[in-house]
């Protein structure tokens, strides 16, 4: 390449990646006192609730929400002694005292009629209840498949749920329908009254509502719109077509809670129902998760019916600065990388310092614009992983033609056959670790399934980057040295002359 | 006189051999140490609902709830301020709640008097109207198996996939070493974090197994790289398979020490700047504890993985080497038919 088309080259790469490093980098306020924000592109991208940092407009700082659910019967001290402190009677202060009775700790206070069946302890059956009820959140939250879920059985018989703020879009809801227990039922009848509407399905008591309704799924259209599916069965399908005969509102029912209200205004004569509305593609799957749950539980009556409660917002974890540190970190790492390249290979480096902040900034580009990724430790570490193999890929590149040269070929065909005697080991190297990362992308969850997206995709673009970036790089800037080998820090390898 | 490591595969697989035992009988009977969990904790909780009454006198209340813990010598684990929400609708009511964690250990007799000395603390120096509420809760942690159970089986498939590459693309032998190699390293490492009892989170087995995976991949792929380039040489005709995967080892040893000590180094510096950040134990240990994947796979590279691919090489060569006096017969029985 000449020298005038290679200065070209490099002024518009320097350009190039200095102005997508800014983008991607620098946040400011500008305007009269600060009124505007230009936020980057890492201020942008979502993130663990456990790492803090900003987060967009708002100044999302990470943590979640944590939430107890309380069984019907079972209050907390704090409530027991405000609801005891709110009566002015004493026979009705002494009734009610005489209603409760407390744990060996006295953290939680029990109906002595719904909880010990009169007694001063939780009764057998009730035990059994609070663990099937449990197991029923357990299996809930559990089919939320999402990063940071913790549930705990707090004081024997409360449940506490963490959810990470920002990595789900209804943490809330899925907190409220959760809590959600009891049967499955239909009911059809006035806007707003789901308690005195008509029981549709099941039709007769001695039925289950699996012979009428089969399965709820969530499904997303390809223009983003979610849908809550219900199929049928063909007796529920006659039923509901008949019972729909005049407009009103049919209410999908767990136990007392009106899952899915909806107004029907035509007759609905379908075996699967799509019912879209409000929902997005998480909603609709707590929704869809929330129904499934019981509906082919025969002994759904047998679940407690759950209070939501003292909801708390929390802080990230590993503390509001823990993202800060980690840049500081990789900037470390980055400086080291840049410096053993600069000491073995000279103004070689800076071919491989190009090629790798474009690899880096497509990364960051691809964490911010892909909806399931997210800043987060695991993501660090598998840029880490990537930054590495894209590093040694080069420097075997590098190594090879400086073999070539040494044997006393010209830089030019040493470049062309180091590259030949690299790509296929290169290729073979990369194809192998994007496999196996794809794979387990495919099959993992949570934390693994991100840890294993974003090793794959760096693979990709280690690949690119490694094959065919880097190698313009290198022609492009040895195109101004007359001494490519110092330029490179090659040296021909010296032969004895015999005498 | 000292004897070549790819001669040592009794010792290399007895040494592994003792790691592995150890590591799945301590975890069958203890598991991992999920400490930074606290799969079984202590919380003691103090609830304040009019926060106007008590905002200047907020650091008093966490002095007085500090000063009992350490008089009655319970260590805190974790501190958190947290704020109230409406949790139908998420928005803050005003309202906090201190919450001190402690281990499932921590004595519930010490715990208990705390909070009735807090109690008595707060009538005396909190306002009379704020409304405050102390209490000891013991909670138990649930952990999800299906992310753990679908984490082994998707590194299984992806490694026997990827070994089925191999197989195609550097021979039968480097992959069954390679698979061998990369199911000890998985394995070994996840046996030395069980048998260290190094404090991990839930999820982080089912990371530290996939970086295992893949950096033994990857460093095993480095050795079959430099394997195939070196055994085209004329002088390596001449060597045994012992020698041959001995020279080969030899010149790939730079490059395995070099990624493996890299990928140490920046895992280290990861968990020093969540260390500094002020992140707890299981969240700067998980990258610092990293270096242990490394150190397997670099062991595995290139001291475990040459040693056993020594009789595979072997076995197959002999193999080869039938195969070819059969296809030297038939040329020469065609020679004379001619």
């Amino acid at each position: 390449m000449g020298k005038i088309k290679s200065a070209i080259c490099i002024t518009l790469f320097t350009l190039f990646i200095a102005a997508l490093c800014f983008v991607c980098t620098v946040s400011f306020s500008y305007g009269e006192n600060g009124m505007y924000a230009f936020n980057s592109i890492l201020r942008m991208t979502a993130k663990d609730a456990e790492l803090g940092g900003s987060y967009g407009a708002e100044g999302y700082l990470g943590g979640g929400y944590s939430v107890v659910y309380y069984p019907e019967g079972v209050i907390s001290a704090k409530e027991y002694e405000s609801n005891l402190g709110g009566i002015a009677d004493e026979d009705d202060k002494a009734e009610y005292a005489e209603k409760y009775v407390a744990d060996a700790t006295k953290t939680l206070y029990f109906d002595k009629e719904k909880v010990c069946d009169g007694g001063n302890a939780p009764s057998e059956s009730f035990k059994a209840s609070f663990e099937k009820t449990s197991s029923l959140l357990k299996d809930r939250y559990s089919l939320l498949r999402k990063d940071g879920v913790q549930m705990k059985v707090a004081d024997g018989y409360t449940v506490r749920v963490f959810l990470a703020k920002d990595v789900m879009d209804s943490e809330l809801y899925a907190f409220t329908a959760n809590s959600f227990t009891g049967k499955v039922t239909v009911r059809y009848g006035e806007a707003d009254k789901p308690e005195s509407a008509k029981t549709i399905l099941p039709a007769r008591a001695d039925k289950p509502i699996t012979d009428y309704l089969k399965k709820v799924s969530s499904r997303t259209a390809a223009d983003g719109t979610a849908y809550v599916v219900l199929d049928f069965t063909s007796e529920g399908r006659k039923i509901i077509a008949s019972e729909t005969a005049t407009a009103n509102t049919m209410y999908f029912m767990v136990g007392e809670n009106a899952v899915i209200p909806f107004k029907v205004t035509e007759a609905i004569d379908q075996s699967s129902l799509y019912l879209s509305g409000s929902y997005t593609a998480e909603s609709a799957k707590v929704c869809a998760t929330v129904m499934n749950s019981v509906l082919h539980d025969a002994q759904a009556e047998d679940l407690l019916t759950l209070t939501l409660a003292d909801g708390y917002q929390h802080e990230a974890l590993y503390g509001n600065n823990a993202l800060t540190y980690l840049y500081i970190a990789f900037g470390v790492c980055f400086v080291g990388m840049a410096v053993f390249f600069l000491i073995r290979y000279r103004a070689l480096a800076f071919a491989h310092i190009y090629t790798y902040l474009i690899f880096l900034i497509a990364m960051i580009l691809c964490v911010w614009s892909i909806p399931f990724l997210y800043i987060s430790v695991e993501t660090f570490l598998a840029v880490a992983l990537v930054s590495l193999l894209l590093g040694a890929s080069n420097a075997y590149c590098f190594e090879n033609a400086k073999k070539e040269y040494a044997l006393g070929k010209t830089m030019t065909s040493s470049v062309k056959s180091g590259y030949k005697r690299s790509m296929l080991p290169l290729i073979d190297l990369h194809i192998v670790l994007a496999a196996l990362s794809f794979i387990v992308y495919g099959i993992g969850l949570t934390n693994l399934s991100l840890f294993a997206f974003v090793l794959g995709l760096g693979t990709v673009f280690s690949c690119l980057c490694t094959i065919g970036l880097n190698r313009f790089m290198w022609a492009i800037m040895m195109a101004f040295t007359k001494n490519k080998g110092k330029f490179c820090n090659f040296k021909r390898e010296e032969v004895e002359e015999d005498d | 006189m000292t004897k070549r490591v790819t001669k040592l595969l009794p010792v290399w697989i007895a040494v592994s051999a003792v790691i592995l035992i150890a590591g799945i009988v301590l975890c069958a009977l203890l598991g991992f140490n999920y400490a930074p969990e606290l799969p079984k904790e202590k919380t003691f909780e103090v609830e304040y609902d009019v926060v106007v009454e008590i905002e200047d006198k907020r650091s008093d209340l966490k002095k007085i709830c500090e000063d009992e813990f350490a008089a009655r010598n319970l260590t805190v684990a974790e501190f958190h301020d947290i704020d109230e929400i409406n949790p139908s609708t998420g928005s803050k009511t005003g309202n906090g709640k201190y919450v001190f964690s402690f281990d499932g250990s921590a004595n519930d007799d010490a715990l208990n008097t705390a909070k009735e000395n807090v109690i008595s603390a707060i009538k005396t120096q909190m306002p009379a109207t704020a409304q405050i509420s102390v209490s000891v809760h013991t909670a138990t942690g649930e952990s999800f198996a299906e992310p753990e159970w679908r984490a082994a089986v998707g590194i299984a498939t992806a490694i026997v996939a990827v070994l089925i590459y191999v197989a195609i693309r550097f021979g039968v032998g480097s992959a069954l070493t390679g698979l061998t190699v990369c199911v000890h390293d998985v394995v070994a490492t996840l046996a030395l974090f069980a048998i260290a009892r190094i404090p991990v989170a839930y999820f982080a087995p089912m990371v530290i197994g996939g970086v295992a995976a893949f950096l033994s991949l990857l460093l095993w792929l480095v050795q079959c790289i430099k394997m195939r380039e070196n055994f085209k040489e004329i002088s390596f005709a001449s060597y045994s398979a012992e020698e041959a995967v001995y020279e080969s080892n030899k010149t790939a040893k730079k490059a395995v020490l070099g990624i493996a000590g890299a990928f140490a180094i920046a895992a280290v510096l990861l968990g020093v700047g969540l260390a500094v950040a002020g992140a707890p134990l299981g969240g700067w240990l998980l990258p610092v504890a990293l270096v242990i994947p490394a150190g397997v796979s670099a062991y595995s590279s290139l001291v475990f993985g040459p040693a056993l691919h020594v009789p595979v090489k072997a076995c197959f060569d002999r193999f080869k080497s039938k195969k070819k006096r059969y296809i030297g017969k038939e040329k020469t029985e065609k020679a004379k038919e001619n």
